[in-house]
């Protein structure tokens, strides 16, 4: 039977995050908690394997105590369990430092996993950081924003979507997988499963003692990224006119924006231009 | 570990939310105008529980505690009353007098099938001459061997047009001074059983309500429910627990509302401002969002007194007086804010405002309630 854990996030929902605009900062005291999209499809993904292949599921994340919330909804999905990593130390890691904590969380509760899922993205931050860098951590091969897996005995083959092609990999388990949200959708939860998860549910919450990294682990040591500021980008539109004959507008047009157009195209247009004296 | 009720409530919140959102929503509208039952989504609701809310896991069900089942009922009602109507009545008044007075017999043979959804329950005392009297009930059951024969009309039955099986209040007899009445468990396949036309009703226009007709329908005698004489007793107790669903839906249609308003409020400009920041308007909502609480604790209250198996009948009736007396204000405030928007079916107000109205009507209305409250505050020795 396989061994999987699935990183999951709790991340404020986004329809209700309001920005404080005097500040630049997320109001994330005004927001409730869900679990990120990504990782409700990377979860999907484990526990189609497990009805599939048979598979041992547990459901890993760091957070709030207030974060219990998506291990349970979790466990109501078809987890077997769920761990929680709690510890105010902690707060403020940043992707380097999550991965790290993921990691140690990950050899002392399932050293003998064989597949490791992520999702591919959160919807707070879009790094799409941790999971590459805790395949890096634990020396796994890895593939991210991958859309499909195949699993035959002991190979995990991967489909993924990179920029405009997609790509077919191979590894051998024990591997990590960052699956994006193409496909896998989320089943709905039951409220039999709900109520069991609150009833009888398997979570064991740990501190950074518990696992043992209590000395390095905490953000001024481990994180390498720091926050300076978060603010919201002021969208500069103008509708323009552009009148005259059909050729003069083009030629505005193209003069006025072929540096934009470029840009965005990746190409320069400056050979194509009509007459442009 | 123990765990936090609060974040089941909540979990179990935003997971039927997040249902009713991604599948009624789109369609809530359109059922409403067209008065069809959504019975596609009735059957994806089937193997999530939603027809099982309070029934044990040993019958299939998700064994909720009663404010669960409440929030179910509610978050359904937020985006359709009426498939939160059909709900509330399965679980409500037609599955928990299975749970409660069933012998292991019935429950063995009925609360699976009603627990997973594919035996749609409802619960008949209504007759033309028999609404708020109770006791009036002319619809006949007379022994004839081991069957029971069963003959009248019930009407304005809720799931009326798709139910498989209900509970049928009938006379049995009388002694010297009353009628005497007993529950039936009648499945629609008997000979005899016959359904009226579905109502062409004011709201919740996507639930087949209809009448149900009763021709020498023969019914097992194992299919009595309770005992003989038992009909007033068992239909006061299902009409108790009914009206916890009632309040529930009445609160959901509210919530619904409200936050339709508050969201048109702040959208709609009026005077070169947001209609939200003149103090009329937030007077409104202050006092909208102020009662839907208000509403709601006297909800939970009532439900948490049925979990610890205290009597509740006096607190369901408040519960269901004050939650539908807000959700008609409320809802008639939010078409108000909304103004001539608000009495267009462009906007969903409309068909709040509608669906509110009948929460202060069914399961006993809102005058009904009252002599409920006042009988039991009026008998109390200590207040």
């Amino acid at each position: 039977m396989l061994n999987i854990v699935v990183c999951i996030k709790q991340v404020p929902m986004v329809t209700e995050l309001p920005w404080d605009e005097r500040t630049g900062t997320l109001r994330r005291d005004l927001a409730s908690g869900m679990m990120n999209p990504a990782c409700k499809h990377a979860l999907e993904a484990a526990l189609q394997i497990k009805e599939k292949f048979g598979a041992n599921v547990a459901a890993l994340t760091m957070g709030p105590p207030a974060a219990e919330e998506i291990l349970r909804e979790a466990l109501a999905m078809g987890t077997n369990r769920g761990i929680l990593i709690s510890d105010k130390r902690l707060a403020g890691s940043d992707t380097y430092a999550t991965s790290l904590i993921l990691a140690a969380a990950i050899k002392k509760e399932c050293p003998r996993c064989d597949l490791i899922l992520c999702g591919a993205y959160t919807s707070d931050s879009e790094t799409a950081q941790v999971g590459p860098q805790l395949a890096e951590e634990l020396n796994l091969p890895a593939a991210a924003y991958a859309e499909n897996m195949e699993i035959n005995g002991r190979t995990l083959r991967v489909r993924r979507l990179v920029d405009n092609f997609r790509e077919t990999l191979e590894m051998e388990f024990p591997a990590l997988v960052t699956v994006s949200m193409e496909k896998y959708l989320p089943r709905y939860t039951t409220l039999a499963g709900l109520e069991n998860a609150f009833v009888g549910g398997n979570i064991s919450i740990y501190d950074a003692d518990d696992l043992g990294i209590s000395d390095k682990a905490t953000e001024r040591q481990c994180s390498r990224t720091h926050v300076r500021k978060v603010y919201l980008r002021k969208a500069q539109k103008e509708n323009v006119v552009l009148t005259g004959t059909a050729a003069a507008v083009v030629n505005e047009f193209l003069n006025k924006y072929e540096n934009k157009i470029s840009a965005a195209i990746g190409k320069t247009i400056e050979e194509k231009k009509p007459g442009n004296e | 570990m123990q765990y936090n009720p609060c974040m089941k409530h909540q979990l179990i919140r935003n997971s039927v939310r997040h249902f009713a959102e991604t599948e009624l929503e789109p369609v809530a509208a359109q059922i409403d105008r067209n008065a069809t039952y959504p019975l596609d989504i009735i059957e994806k609701m089937r193997p999530l529980n939603y027809f099982g809310l309070q029934v044990p896991k040993e019958f299939g069900g998700a064994e909720l505690d009663s404010i669960s089942a409440a929030i179910v009922v509610e978050e359904i009602s937020r985006v359709c009353a009426a498939v939160g109507l059909c709900v509330t009545v399965h679980n409500g008044v037609a599955v928990y007098p299975f749970l409660k007075y069933a012998t292991q017999e019935q429950k063995e043979t009925y609360l699976p099938k009603l627990a997973s959804g594919e035996v749609i329950g409802a619960f008949s005392l209504t007759e033309a001459n028999a609404g708020s009297d109770a006791g009036s009930v002319e619809t006949t059951a007379v022994k004839n061997g081991s069957k029971y024969i069963l003959n009248g009309t019930k009407i304005f039955v809720t799931n009326g047009g798709v139910c498989d099986v209900a509970l049928i209040f009938a006379l049995t007899g009388s002694d010297q001074k009353h009628p005497q009445s007993s529950v039936f468990i009648v499945e629609s396949n008997y000979p005899g059983f016959l359904r009226g036309e579905l109502e062409d009703l004011c709201g919740m226009r996507a639930n087949p309500v209809s009448s149900l007709f009763f021709e020498d329908c023969p019914v097992p005698e194992g299919n009595l429910l309770g005992k003989l004489g038992d009909g007033m007793k068992i239909g006061l107790t299902t009409l108790d627990n009914g009206r916890i669903g009632v309040a529930a839906q009445a609160l959901g249609i509210a919530q619904g509302a409200l936050e339709a308003a508050v969201k048109y409020a702040k959208e709609r400009q009026q005077f070169k401002k947001p209609i939200a920041s003149l103090q009329t308007i937030q007077n409104y909502i202050a006092d909208m969002a102020t009662e839907q609480t208000a509403a709601r604790l006297l909800l939970y209250h009532a439900c948490s007194l049925k979990d610890q198996g205290a009597p509740f009948s006096c607190e369901a009736s408040m519960a269901k007086l004050y939650c539908s007396t807000v959700a008609a204000k409320i809802t008639s405030l939010a078409v108000q804010i909304h103004g001539g928007y608000g009495y267009s079916k462009e906007y969903n107000v409309e068909r709040y405002f509608r669906d509110a109205k009948v929460t202060e009507i069914y399961e006993g209305t809102s005058e009904i309630q009252r002599m409920v409250i006042a009988r039991a505050v009026l008998s109390q020795l200590i207040l």
